[in-house]
Parts: C-alpha cells; structure tokens; sequence
C-alpha cells in the first residue's frame, strides 16, 4: 500500500481546526452515533471509513450543522471550529456553512445552469465584485473540480444534464467556490471514473494546502492515498482515531485490522 | 420438479406462459377492460353533456333583428324646437312607442304586405327598442326630424319563431303571439327587413325583465364575475402561498401546527354555502360592505379557495426533493434565499396550476353568491375598479341560476347561452394551466 502513496506523509503537528467532544447523535429513539471525540486538523486531510451505516455521514453533517435540517435528529456534546462552539445559541448555522461546505453523497445539483450552480454560492456571498470576478471564480472553480474541459462550452445548459459523474464534480466545483475553510466530502468519488477520481484526488491534495479537508471513503486505497489521518467508525463509534500511516500499517484494534483487511463490512 | 428425472416427462418450455402467468395476464387484461369502460362512460356521460348544453344555448348568440325606418317626428319629440337634450330628455320612453308604431304602419304600406287579422304589428319588436331609440336620439339631437334606419331586435316570441321554439300552433295558444304575426314576420324577412344573425349583445348587455328575454345579457355577470376574480387572486394568491410557505418551511411541527393543517384540510371540505352565511355575517353585516357587491363576493370566494390554495401549494413544496434544499443549505445559504431562489421556483407550476383550478372552482360557485345578494337584478354596469368593486354585480353561474327560474322558455335558451360562455372561461383557464404546467416542467 505504500507505493500508493500520493504525498508524502510527514506529519508535522498541525493546529486543530474542528474539535470534538463527546459528540452523541440520536435520530429519534435510535442512537447513531455514540461518543465520538475527533481533533481534525488545519491543513490536513481526514478520511472516515468504516461499514456502511456506521455513522460516518451522520458525524459529518454534525460538523456544518447539516443535521439541524433533519426534526428528528438530536446532537449533543461540543464541536468547536477554531475554539469556537458551533452549536452555541449565538451561532448563525448560516454563517457557519459558508466556512465549512459540504460535498454530498448524492449528487444534487441546482436545476440551473451549470454557470448558475458555481456562482450561487459567490452570488449569496458577495464574493465577487462584478461579472469578471465572477466569471473567474467559476472557470476556477470548474478547474479545479476537473469539469471545465467538459463544461466549458455548455455553461448556460442545465447542471442536471450532466452525467452522475459530471454532477458530482460539478458539486465539488460548487462547494470550492465559496472558498470554505473546511470541506466536508461524502464520498465524493463513489459515482467517478478513475481519471475523474485522480483529479478529484489531486485537488483534495490542493486543497491541503490551505483548507481543512474531510472525507468519507469507501475505498481503503483512496484513503490511503489523500490522507493523513484516518478515523475508523463502527456501529456508531469511533474505533480508531491516528496517522493514516499507523492505521493501514499498526492498527490497535482488532476491529480496524477485519476492516481493513476486508472481513468485516 | 421430482419427474425432471423421467425420461417422458414433458420438458417444461421456460419461455412459454405457464398457467400462472396466464393468470396475471388475464388480470391484467380485466383490468385494462374495466378501465376502458370507466373512460368511455364518462366521455359518453360528457359528450351528452356538452350535447345537450350547445342544443339548447347555441340560439341565444343568434339574435333577430328587424329593420325599420322611423321618422324622427319633430312634433312628438322636441316640442320647444331648440333641441336642447336636458329637454328632450322630459320625454319618455312611451313618447317614442307611437314612432315604432307609425314607421311600421308606413313599412307595411310601402312593401305592399297584406296579412289576414294582422294586430298590434308593432309588438313585432322588442319593448326595449324605444329605450334604445330615445338613448340614440338624446345622444344625437340633430338626428330629430330627420328619417333613419333604425335595426331593433325582435321580440322574444318572433325570435322564438326563426329558433324553432315558437310554432304556428303554439301561437294559437300563445296570448303574447299571434299566428298572423308569425306569417308578417315571414313577410317582413321576404323583404329583406328581418334576419337572424351572431348575437354580440348577449355578451355584452346587462340582464333584462322577465318579459324581454330578448335584450338580456351577460354584460353584468361577466363584469362581476371578473372583478370578483381579480379580487380572488389578489387576495387568495398571496395570502394561500405565504401561509403555505410558512407552514411547510418554517413553522415548528407542533400541537398548534398540527392543529392549523387539520383546521385547513378540513376548511376545504366545508360546504359553500357555510361560505355564504359567513359571508353574510361578517362582511355585510358586521363590516358593513354593500350587499351585491363583487367585493363581498370576491371575498367570500377567497375564503373559500384559500385551503385549495394552501393544500396545492403545499403538496408542490414538499414535491421539491430535500437534497435540493440541502445543497442550497451546504453552500451557506439563509432558510430564506433557499426558499426563495430554489424550492419557490421548482414549486411555481405547482402552485399556479393550484391556483387556476382554485380560481375556476371558485368562478363556478353559486350557492354563496345567493346568500350575500348577488342574485339581485342589476342593469347598471359596475364602473371600473376599485370603486367597481363596491357596486351591484351579479356574477355568470348565479346569472344561469337565475335565468332558470324565470317563466318565459327564452330564458331556458339564455342560461343555456351563459352555460357555454362559463364553459367556455373554465377551458380557457385550465388551458392556461396545461400550458403553464408544460412550459415550466420541472427539471431534475
Ligand atoms: N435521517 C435519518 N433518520 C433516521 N435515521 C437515520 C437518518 N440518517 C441516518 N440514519 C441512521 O443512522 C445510522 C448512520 O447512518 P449514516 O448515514 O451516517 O451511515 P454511513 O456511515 O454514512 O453509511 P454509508 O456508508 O452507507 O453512507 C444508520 O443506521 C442510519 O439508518
Ligand atoms: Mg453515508
């Protein structure tokens, strides 16, 4: 697994960016996520991984919030962005989103075009002082999600008329746009090809070098290959916290090996 | 399965339908059957409808007229001399009767018609054409003394005749008609002076009495009808989406919410004329608002489409699939601009479909309109909003209602007409609504 290795890993400590603390998820009655505590770092990239329905999407939405959305979901304990308490009464979740965007599992473009679906974000922000800017924003952005060779020509057509793959990264250069802090990736590759997923890879790599990346994988490859810390999540808990590194290479639990060795799942 | 071992047993195709897959065929076919003969019943039940109607209202947008040239005698009409309007106008009505009488006496002579017991010759014509004579006359003084063509609409009866409604036997019987002026009717269209033609004033004149069916029009209830919708959508349209948005993005699900949905599903259900008594209660006699008055009744049927609003808005808000809202959300926008920049416009065919058909359910009721006095005769034609809406209207479904209650079968003819024309508004508006469905198809 080593050769794999895109980057070279020397983890130097970084600032923590997001800290949490006994974080708790009930949807309801059901307790989907128990006492999860994370430091996620500053310029570094963080991929969960565990079996489906362990909770890595849920611990992800807690991290901008996405949760409020759902009635039903409950979260407790303490998350803080750069000390700050997210779920404090004062926080605008609004606000908090702009720092901290999201890439969801489920492509789900505007039903805009695919000029419309980059710019909302820089539009609602103000992130752009005339078309030119904008326009920039957008080429960029398309750039670096690796769309704009094919999107470039058709910008005034629909975003839903791309492909499941298209969409996805159409997403990715939605979320880019806005300039956030953190991006929260839900399997942002599981509907791409390998070329679109090596690009993806490459700008999540970018994105390292100033931003805060976390990233829910299914494939143990790529979270081999982008990240440097990986989290290991199993019915609920957090198993396993460390390097990427001693994750692939020395896991503690038992569980973690299984997993990574491909016997449970 | 056990007998796959023998060597004679029957090799079992696996392609060919075997006897339960006959069976689901067979089902399926029945099933297809019943739904055929449910759509043919209802398009023959329709067809007869639409039939039934047309036979009976297409008469009332042809008309007859008969011409007649009338001296504009001096003498009986300005007797000063100095054709000023204020005093021509001390003559009534009946001063121009003798005018019909005489240019239709001068007629006869001039054609040469020689007609066996003919009597009363002039009720050939409407009794309204002297009104519409004096209106010209007033209008125009310079017009007295001279002799002009006037065209008047024939009386109900003699209209009757060229619809087939009157026959010379039911004129025997018939105290208003005579046979002998049913065969001068035929001599005055032999010379030219009597056709049956379109009818443009059955659209435009307001209602007339009970004894000139022949005038009466749609002018009023169509107004009324419009001011009265114009009021449902501006009120109705905003107020029913507002509250749906609130409801359905904002508000917390709670007892009270619960208890506010139920409350709406249930408003939705509540007999019209529940409306009407309301209505009648609140607006006019507790607020005060003029009986009769569009106002009123546009407010009663906004009453009355708001649920439909609200339920219809609310069902193409939940339509707008949640991952939509959640990527607005995850790019950092408010509850608000989500909202608005992307459920609203997914939501937007949706909701006008709602509201056309709420509007044209509302266009269609009657028994409210009864209750708060829209059924009351009314000539006079509403000015133009807003102060319209405060003057006596009548609206077309309780125009048709009343119109059938009258005794003379020219009436029947009439409301069938004013059928046609409200058919006619609802196609048009759920025609709109097809269209604007299709153009703004929702794309995801
Ligand atoms: N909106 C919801 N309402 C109720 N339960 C939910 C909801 N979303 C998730 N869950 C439950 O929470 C648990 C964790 O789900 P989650 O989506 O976080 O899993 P996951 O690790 O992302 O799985 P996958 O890899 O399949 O995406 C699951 O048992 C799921 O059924
Ligand atoms: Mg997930």
């Amino acid at each position: 697994m080593n050769d794999m290795r895109l980057i070279d890993r020397k983890t130097t400590m970084n600032e923590i960016k997001i800290a949490a603390e006994g974080v708790d998820v009930f949807y309801g009655e059901s307790h989907a996520l128990k006492d999860v505590s994370v430091d996620i770092e500053e310029r570094t990239v963080t991929a969960f991984i565990g079996p489906s329905g362990c909770g890595k999407s849920t611990f992800l939405r807690c991290l901008n919030r996405m949760n409020d959305t759902i009635p039903t979901a409950r979260v407790t304990g303490r998350i803080t962005l750069d000390g700050e308490d997210i779920y404090a009464p004062s926080v605008d979740p609004v606000q908090l989103r702009a720092k901290v965007g999201m890439v969801f599992q489920k492509p789900n473009p505007f039903p805009k075009s695919i000029y419309d679906n980059v710019a909302y974000g820089p539009r609602i922000h103000g992130l752009s002082r005339n078309k030119a800017e904008l326009d920039e924003i957008v080429e960029n952005s398309l750039r670096r999600a690796a769309l704009w060779d094919e999107a470039k020509d058709r910008l005034a057509e629909p975003g839903t008329g791309l492909s499941g793959g298209q969409q996805q990264r159409l997403c990715i250069a939605r979320a880019v746009a806005t300039a956030p802090e953190v991006l929260l990736m839900d399997e942002p590759c599981s509907a791409l090809d390998p070329i679109a997923t090596a690009q993806v890879e490459e700008l999540i790599d970018e994105l390292r070098q100033n931003f805060s990346v976390v990233i829910v994988t299914h494939s143990m490859q790529q979270a081999a290959r982008v990240s440097q810390k990986t989290a290991f999540f199993h019915l609920g808990h957090l198993v396993e916290y460390d390097d990427t590194d001693t994750i692939f290479q020395n896991p503690r639990d038992t569980r973690t090996e299984s997993y990574i060795t491909g016997r449970i799942g | 399965m056990t007998d796959m071992t023998a060597g004679a047993a029957p090799v079992r195709g696996t392609l060919v339908a075997d006897a339960h897959t006959r069976k689901r065929n067979a089902s399926e076919k029945r099933f297809r059957l019943y739904g055929a003969i449910a759509v043919s019943l209802a398009v023959i039940a329709l067809v007869f409808l639409l039939t039934s109607i047309v036979r009976n209202g297409a008469g009332a947008f042809m008309q007859t007229y008969i011409s007649l040239d009338v001296t504009l005698d001096a003498a009986k009409l300005d007797k000063s001399g100095n054709r000023n309007p204020v005093e021509m106008a001390k003559v009534t009505t009946f001063g121009y009767a003798p005018l019909i009488k005489d240019a239709m006496a001068s007629t006869i002579a001039a054609n040469g018609i020689e007609i066996e017991g003919l009597d009363k010759p002039e009720d050939l014509i409407s009794k309204e054409a002297s009104a519409q004579m004096r209106d010209v006359v007033l209008a125009n003084p310079e017009l007295v003394g001279e002799t002009r063509r006037f065209e008047f609409v024939a009386d109900g009866r003699i209209d009757g005749y060229y619809k087939g409604r009157v026959t010379m036997q039911s004129a025997e019987r018939d105290s208003n008609v005579t046979p002998a002026q049913l065969r001068f009717a035929d001599a005055l269209k032999e010379a030219g002076l009597l056709e049956t033609r379109f009818n443009w004033n059955f659209i435009t004149w307001p209602d007339a009495s009970e004894n000139r069916p022949e005038v009466s029009g749609l002018g009023v209830a169509i107004l009324g009808s419009f001011y009265m919708m114009l009021i449902v959508l501006g009120l109705a349209l905003p107020i029913g989406v507002a509250a749906s948005i609130y409801l359905e993005e904002f508000a917390p699900r709670n007892r009270l919410t619960d208890l506010i949905e139920v409350n709406i599903s249930n408003l939705a259900a509540v007999p019209s004329i529940v409306f009407g008594i309301l209505g009648l209660a609140i607006f006019i006699n507790f607020v005060g608002l003029p009986q009769s008055a569009p106002i009123v009744g546009g407010l009663v049927l906004t009453l009355m489409t708001l649920p439909t609003i609200i339920i219809t808005t609310r069902a193409s808000l939940t339509a707008v699939p949640p991952s939509i809202r959640e990527a607005a959300l995850g790019v950092g926008a408010s509850k608000m601009q989500t909202v608005f920049h992307h459920v609203l416009p997914l939501a937007g065919p949706g909701i006008m479909t709602g509201t056309i058909i709420g509007l044209a359910q509302a266009l269609g009721e009657t028994a409210p309109l009864l209750l708060i006095g829209m059924v009351a005769f009314v000539r006079e034609y509403p000015s133009a909003p807003p102060e319209g809406f405060f003057e006596p209207a009548t609206a077309l479904p309780v125009q048709v209602f009343n119109w059938t209650q009258r005794a003379d079968p020219a009436f029947i003819e009439r409301a069938s007409g004013a059928i046609i024309v409200l058919l006619v508004f609802l196609f048009i508006m759920n025609a709109i609504a097809v269209v604007l469905r299709r153009r703004f198809e929702r794309r995801w």
